[in-house]
């Protein structure tokens, strides 16, 4: 059998939905391509790395989620208070070191991630509640405990600025600067971090058994309360990461920033053929849709459209495409004979 | 007294839903008094009670079928949309004699886009199978997106004076809308109660595969139900831009999450099959209270955004033991068949329909 070069670097096929979405890509740039000359350069997609890591790295976190089985609407306000208050430590200490602000973010981060695991599994409830309360509870609280005072430029840490306008190599285009920015090698270790842990890891084969059914997960001996933290763990570190790669990107901090994207991140994960149902997601299936969610919010201009049609470009992709998956679903399940909607 | 016991007893939940309520409005009227508890700030009260209410009664009917609409406030906000825009003298200009025809038009456009909008929720999630919650999470953007297209974000200002006056027309001391409110509540109460449709929401979610295994058409049921939604969605559009006399996209956004703790703090079972009108009715009842009182008080939006999320997680703890109790006695051993040679299945307690279906 001949062996498709994404089979020899990936080890298994591609599956239908990131066909799908590679193809919509493809044509979708291709006839931007077409309809703008200076959408297909270096810079626009040096910008779109750029703006697009901090939710790459959100959208990571939630496909773990996803794929354990549960849905978590916190990370943005995980993000935002681990990177706020990691902000306002180094800045109380005076240490300005980028390792130490990261590493006290994904610190917050995955405690805050513990406070969801626990509620999740000791009361049984349902994840997107509880994720919904701990949202409000944990920015209400960040809000009363430190306050809502905005940062500019002047007062940033200076090491986060430093990250924020550092660039792995920059290009000569026409007299004008263009640098790739260094959140991409972030992006790239987050992602095979994710990779490794999933696949290649005891405690990420568990979280996907306890998504595709947790009554066998626990039967064959995973421990349901290990995995649960495991999964909100991670994810509150990387909403930790998250909320630093955010603020030194636009070099301004602001405590109510990203608070009410979390749908949007959802949406651009399920989109990349994550269940609700638990057990299935790809990592490239995400980024993908990612990516998909990133170019409807950027390049809709170089159509001539202005950034009102948005959310009905992709609001209408998502619904498509979740029709799609789901109606194959269910002539499956009806050959099948499964009943259950599961 | 023993009757008495008896009868609050019957439904637990409710009993100290209710008993909350009666207190913490008492604790509030010997700290507040007349700030908050006059006339004029009852009023007030149930004008603003009535749109975030039949937001409310829209999740959860959504949430009796074991789903979530998390499109409620965007349909709203398109339907609102849609009626401020036939309102506002854009398409149809104002004369001096057609303003209750505009207004009958404005009224009947806003039931017609909830209606619409539930029945495209509906039809993606009974026919093509999509998980509410996902289903509604597109809808929302996609909702949402239209209305953006529409205005580009501007507000829509309405044009017929008659309009804003609706929501001051008063019956006795109580204000129409809320009448609205009561008689809406009424209505759905007596569907859920009374009518075939309604029983099988109730039964969709406690058990879809058995409904549909009885012979009834469950695709229906989700449609109607959604469409349900939808109309109480319409409504709640026309209440909303007669209080602010114009519309923009991303209203009341933070309605969503206050919605879904009304529903929940109602004894509402996010899984579906329970969940009673009456106490949704009081749930609200609480939660304006206690709105008007931390507004009274000058909390800031966030510090009641931690009440409202401490107060859902609080709730939902709080059932969880509550029900611990109840549940337990359900597991039986069924007779072992086998000889032995096969251990029964059922003996070990399943994992819950809870976790499986969320």
């Amino acid at each position: 059998m001949k062996r498709t070069p994404f089979q020899m670097a990936f080890h298994r096929r591609m599956t239908a939905m990131e066909k799908t979405l590679l193809a919509i890509i493809v044509l979708y740039v291709g006839f931007v391509a077409l309809r703008s000359a200076t959408f297909l350069s270096a810079a626009t997609f040096f910008d779109l790395a750029r703006s697009g890591a901090a939710i790459t790295i959100l959208a990571l976190g939630v496909l773990i989620v996803f794929v354990s089985g549960g849905i978590d609407v916190s990370f943005p306000a995980v993000a935002i208070v681990s990177g706020y208050s990691a902000v306002l430590i180094s800045r109380a200490l005076g240490v300005d070191n980028l390792m130490f602000i990261t590493l006290s973010a994904i610190t917050i981060g995955a405690l805050l991630g513990s406070v969801n695991a626990l509620l999740i599994h000791f009361y049984r409830l349902p994840t997107l509640i509880v994720t919904l309360g701990t949202a409000s509870v944990f920015h209400g609280a960040m809000a009363i405990l430190l306050g809502m005072k905005t940062y500019t430029r002047a007062d940033v840490p200076k090491s986060m600025l430093d990250f924020g306008g550092a660039r792995l190599f920059t290009l000569d285009i026409n007299g004008s600067q263009v640098g790739l920015t260094v959140f991409v090698p972030v992006v790239v270790a987050v992602g095979v971090l994710t990779w490794f842990l999933l696949y290649r890891t005891r405690i990420g084969r568990s979280v996907y058994a306890m998504g595709s059914n947790e009554e066998s997960a626990s039967r064959i001996g995973m421990g349901l309360l290990k995995t649960r933290l495991f999964v909100y763990m991670y994810v509150g570190g990387l909403s930790g990461l998250a909320g630093i790669v955010y603020f030194s990107n636009l070099a301004y901090i602001n405590p109510a920033a990203l608070i009410g994207t979390e749908l949007a991140v959802i949406a651009a994960v399920v989109i990349g053929g994550a269940k609700l149902t638990g057990g299935e997601g790809t990592i490239l299936g995400t980024l993908l849709g990612v990516v998909l969610w990133q170019l409807f919010q950027n390049t809709l201009i170089h159509l001539g459209l202005d950034s009102s049609f948005n959310d009905l470009f992709f609001g209408g992709v998502l619904i498509l495409i979740l029709g799609f998956i789901y109606y194959r679903q269910r002539q499956a399940n009806k050959r099948a004979l499964v009943f259950a909607a599961s | 007294m023993n009757r008495v016991a008896q009868y609050l007893g019957r439904d637990k939940e409710l009993t100290v839903l209710t008993t909350t309520t009666i207190v913490v409005t008492l604790v509030l009227y010997a700290l507040l008094g007349q700030r908050i508890f006059s006339l004029a700030g009852m009023q007030s009260m149930s004008i603003q009670v009535t749109e975030f209410g039949l937001l409310a009664l829209a999740m959860g009917l959504a949430m009796l079928t074991g789903g979530i609409d998390l499109s409620i406030v965007a349909a709203a906000g398109l339907a609102g949309l849609m009626s401020a825009l036939v309102m506002s003298g854009q398409i149809i200009p104002l004369t001096g004699d057609n303003h209750g025809v505009l207004l009958v038009l404005g009224v009947v456009v806003a039931l017609v886009t909830g209606l619409l909008t539930g029945l495209l929720n509906g039809l993606i999630i009974a026919k093509l199978s999509v998980p509410p919650i996902l289903a509604t999470l597109g809808t929302m953007i996609f909702y949402t997106g239209i209305g953006m297209a529409i205005t580009k974000g501007n507000a829509v200002g309405i044009v017929v004076p008659e309009f804003a006056r609706v929501v001051s027309v008063a019956v006795g001391p109580a204000p129409l809308v809320f009448i609205l409110l009561v008689l809406a509540f009424v209505a759905v109460g007596f569907i859920l109660k009374k009518t075939r449709f309604g029983r099988r929401m109730y039964l969709f979610g406690e058990n879809d595969v058995a409904l549909r295994f009885s012979g009834a058409r469950t695709e229906r049921t989700i449609i109607l139900t959604y469409m349900l939604i939808g109309l109480v969605v319409g409504v709640a559009a026309i209440i909303i831009i007669a209080r602010a006399n114009s519309m923009r996209v991303g209203f009341g956004e933070s309605y969503l999450l206050q919605t879904i703790l009304a529903v929940v703090l109602a004894g509402f079972n996010p899984f579906g099959g329970k969940g009673r009108i009456v106490s949704l009715g009081i749930a609200l009842v609480l939660l304006q209270v206690l709105s008007t009182a931390m507004t009274a008080f000058a909390f800031s939006p966030y510090a009641k955004n931690l009440v409202w999320g401490a107060l859902l997680l609080l709730v939902m703890t709080m059932t969880h033991y509550v029900l611990r109790g109840r549940r337990a006695p359900k597991i039986k051993t069924p007779v072992d068949m086998t000889g032995g040679r096969e251990a029964p299945t059922g003996t070990v307690r399943t994992a819950d329909k809870a976790l499986l279906t969320q």
